[in-house]
């Protein structure tokens, strides 16, 4: 009896932890809930805030934006089609309000989707992390995605609709980018958690910054902009051709470094260069002098 | 009058001499500086052949490729803290405000040529003359090769282990890149730390406060000159002290305190060491073509707002880095003072500890046995348990805390959460001493027992007979196994007598 309850008490409180664990990571975005605009200091941060907007005959913002980078509002007309996939996908969790309550109620146990515009809902849907494969882990993992591109839309489009938001889906113009300014604010504002090389490390309790070898541009700008997980959202301090800047080192030195020394042994740095300094050098020297001299 | 004395062909060949001329430049060498004596002596110096007695070498040999390339790199590298705007051929550094040091650190690995194949070779080459030293050192001790009358020898070669880790450090900062930049902020946080002395100590060493502007300056200074001269000159001592107390030599057929067995110095393990030391340049140069090591231009330049993350030191300081990571945060801060602890501790104490156990070892084991005799002979590890055991013991520490240098690594690479890494790491450093340590003493012990142990196996030979029986009889012992002249040979001690110059190339023993 005492060891049974005391085993739902444990498992309880495992339950609890791995519940409360994601809850804390997405209260940053459950604190957007409410505002229609998306509020940022500097014009050019991912809002119709900047110059060249366009809207429909309705007023409806469709896509604003500059040269760096264009952000796309998802079709109004899309929203059924969202809302089937949304049922389909993504209800048993975030409830089929999108406001992160599901259908037995366990209210503040997953994320609230309302108002965090669509860039943050495309993102999600196209790195693969949701609809999740577990929704218990702390953190989801980056996977082939499970929706096609246009059903992320979809259902970006949907859920905008509850509560338009922003920012919309960007698609950055890398043609001017300075890929040296670029590594610049790389290197101020990323490798503390994604290390300069771009490979991603464990953080605390679970999370990890993930490897950026193989993230599309426009997905490296939707991170930025809407600071998925852990992750800070990049709003103020930096303007869409400084994003455009980082993007441009991202897609091209930190995805195809110019290995010029030789093998690149895999970008782990100095844990890789020891082993092979270790292994392979003394190792291979040791076993020439074993070779050379006399075992007995 | 002098003209039929010199001015013929025959003339000349016979003012040399018996010996052509070398050996004629040799006896005008000999006349003046009286070389002849000491040459003999070094050419006669008696090297065992164990394959063991060649680790030391792998670290001489690296260090001369050290030298080697480290000349070439200082013609290139500006030890300069200046800012300059780099415009070189690596475009994503293209127009960034960067330090001369670091500026001509890419410089030199894109612009000249061999330079990055001369950058990556001297770093290779200190991964390799470190872990040289490590595994020497290791020989050394598990054989029982520091005891009296090699004391002095021990203490040197730590010396020289410590000097090259330092040394290590200091080149390892000197490009100015992201990662060193941050291990040299670690470095002045450690100086700080030190108990009353550490601001004063930290503002000597970095001329100011950190960053500033003295420390490229004067770790070059330090890193290219003031640390070698040191090492060359105890690898000199460490040398010298070697040919004038002999090797040691494992116990076998022939050998004992009072001898030496091996092949002498001139012409067989000249040649053997000479080999020797080009397969070392050799696989430095193959690792430093094909296997690229610090990609600077990769990390940015430093400047104290940036850090990245995963940021490891170089494999020989990582056992210091592991102790700061697993650490606990304790500290105190008491009547207007900071006693950092969790840097002091880790940082500070534990390697001097480490260090000083190495000092200490030979005193502390003639102390503890109450062996004061000469030796010559070395031991087989198992013979020596408890020596073996706490060797091992330091060892595994040693290997856990460097493990624990890579904790973030770890736990990316198997998916497991950090802070768990963290305190496994912290249980296994506890732990792997007193484990390692009973361990390894029952494993000596049964060694002790085990027949034939310590000795070369020979194989069995399985034979069919006609009728399909099978018969396994054991081999004969090795040729090389048993030596040939192992009765003490005369060793010539005077050049001018030819006939004493027929001594075998080959193996040879010679009292001490």
């Amino acid at each position: 009896m005492i060891t049974t309850s005391l085993k739902r008490v444990g498992m309880l409180t495992i339950a609890g932890l791995l519940v409360a664990a994601p809850l804390t990571f997405f209260v940053a975005g459950a604190g957007a809930q409410g505002r229609v605009v998306y509020q940022t200091t500097r014009k050019n941060a991912g809002t119709p805030n900047s110059t060249n907007v366009t809207t429909n005959s309705s007023g409806v913002v469709i896509s604003y934006g500059n040269s760096a980078i264009t952000y796309n509002a998802p079709s109004p007309k899309l929203a059924s089609l969202g809302q089937a996939l949304f049922l389909q996908n993504c209800a048993s969790c975030h409830g089929t309000e999108a406001n992160g309550v599901p259908a037995n109620g366990t209210s503040g146990a997953f994320p609230n989707l309302v108002g965090l515009g669509p860039a943050t809902i495309d993102f999600w849907i196209e790195s693969g992390r949701m609809p999740a494969a577990d929704p218990r882990v702390v953190q989801a993992k980056r996977r082939p995605p499970r929706l096609t591109s246009k059903q992320a839309v979809a259902i970006a489009a949907w859920v905008n609709s509850l509560a338009p938001s922003y920012p919309d889906i960007p698609t950055p113009n890398l043609k001017n980018a300075n890929v040296s300014d670029g590594a610049a604010l790389f290197a101020l504002n990323c490798a503390a958690c994604h290390t300069i090389e771009g490979d991603g490390d464990a953080l605390a309790q679970g999370t990890y910054a993930p490897s950026l070898r193989n993230i599309p541009a426009y997905q490296v700008v939707e991170a930025i902009r809407t600071g998925p997980g852990n992750m800070p959202r990049f709003t103020g301090n930096l303007s869409d051709f400084q994003v455009r800047d980082i993007v441009k080192y991202v897609t091209t030195e930190i995805q195809h470094p110019q290995n010029i020394g030789g093998l690149g042994l895999g970008g782990l740095g100095p844990v890789a260069e020891g082993f092979v300094g270790l292994l392979l050098g003394v190792g291979i020297l040791a076993l020439v002098g074993f070779w050379v001299g006399e075992r007995q | 009058m002098s003209s039929e004395v010199i001015n013929t062909k025959r003339a000349k060949q016979a003012a040399t001499g018996p010996y052509g001329k070398v050996g004629h430049a040799l006896n005008e060498l000999d006349d003046r500086l009286g070389v002849a004596k000491g040459g003999r002596t070094f050419l006669d110096k008696i090297f065992p052949d164990h394959w063991s007695f060649m680790l030391g070498e792998i670290a001489l040999y690296s260090f001369v490729v050290l030298l080697a390339t480290g000349v070439f790199l200082t013609l290139y590298y500006i030890p300069s803290t200046a800012l300059t705007t780099y415009h070189g051929s690596y475009l994503p550094l293209d127009g960034q405000r960067v330090t001369e040091a670091y500026a001509s650190s890419v410089n030199l690995s894109f612009a000249v040529r061999a330079g990055l194949l001369m950058r990556q070779m001297h770093h290779w080459a200190c991964d390799i003359f470190i872990g040289a030293i490590v595994v020497h050192m290791a020989r050394v001790f598990f054989t029982g090769a520091f005891r009296k009358p090699r004391e002095l020898n021990w203490t040197i070669g730590t010396t020289l282990m410590i000097l090259a880790i330092v040394n290590g450090f200091l080149g390892y900062s000197l490009p100015d890149d992201l990662v060193s930049g941050t291990g040299i902020r670690i470095a002045y946080s450690i100086i700080l730390s030190i108990p009353v002395v550490g601001s004063y100590l930290g503002f000597l060493v970095f001329g100011g406060n950190f960053p500033g502007t003295m420390v490229i300056p004067r770790f070059f200074i330090l890193h290219v000159l003031i640390v070698p001269a040191l090492i060359l000159g105890l690898v000199g001592a460490h040398l010298f002290l070697l040919v004038r107390q002999k090797h040691t030599q494992f116990p076998g057929k022939g050998r004992t305190e009072n001898n030496v067995v091996g092949t002498p110095m001139f012409p067989v393990f000249m040649a053997k060491t000479t080999g020797f030391l080009l397969v070392v340049a050799g696989v430095t140069a193959l690792l430093g073509a094909f296997a690229q090591i610090n990609p600077i231009w990769q990390f940015g330049p430093y400047e104290a707002s940036r850090i990245s993350y995963a940021v490891q030191p170089d494999w020989y300081m990582g056992f210091l880095d592991g102790a700061l990571r697993i650490w606990p945060s304790w500290s105190f801060h008491s009547f207007g003072y900071t006693i950092p602890l969790e840097v002091t501790v880790p940082a500070v104490i534990l390697p001097g500890i480490l260090f000083n156990i190495a000092y200490v070892w030979p005193a502390f084991e003639r102390k503890f046995t109450k062996d004061f005799a000469m030796h010559n002979l070395l031991d087989r590890p198992s013979n020596r348990p408890k020596r073996t055991a706490a060797g091992v013991a330091v060892l595994s520490l040693l290997s856990m805390l460097f493990i624990a240098s890579s904790t973030d690594v770890i736990a990316n690479f198997f998916h497991l959460p950090l802070n768990q890494v963290l305190w496994g790491m912290r249980i296994l450093v506890i732990l792997s001493p007193f484990v390692a340590y009973p361990v390894t003493w029952k494993i000596c012990q049964e060694l002790r027992v085990v027949e034939g142990g310590g000795k070369r196996k020979t194989t069995n030979v399985v034979t069919r007979t006609a009728q399909g029986e099978y018969v396994a009889t054991a081999a004969p012992a090795y040729v090389d196994d048993v030596h040939a002249e192992l009765e003490a040979s005369e060793v010539p001690t005077f050049i001018v007598d030819e006939t004493d110059e027929q001594g075998s190339a080959g193996t040879r023993t010679v009292d001490r």
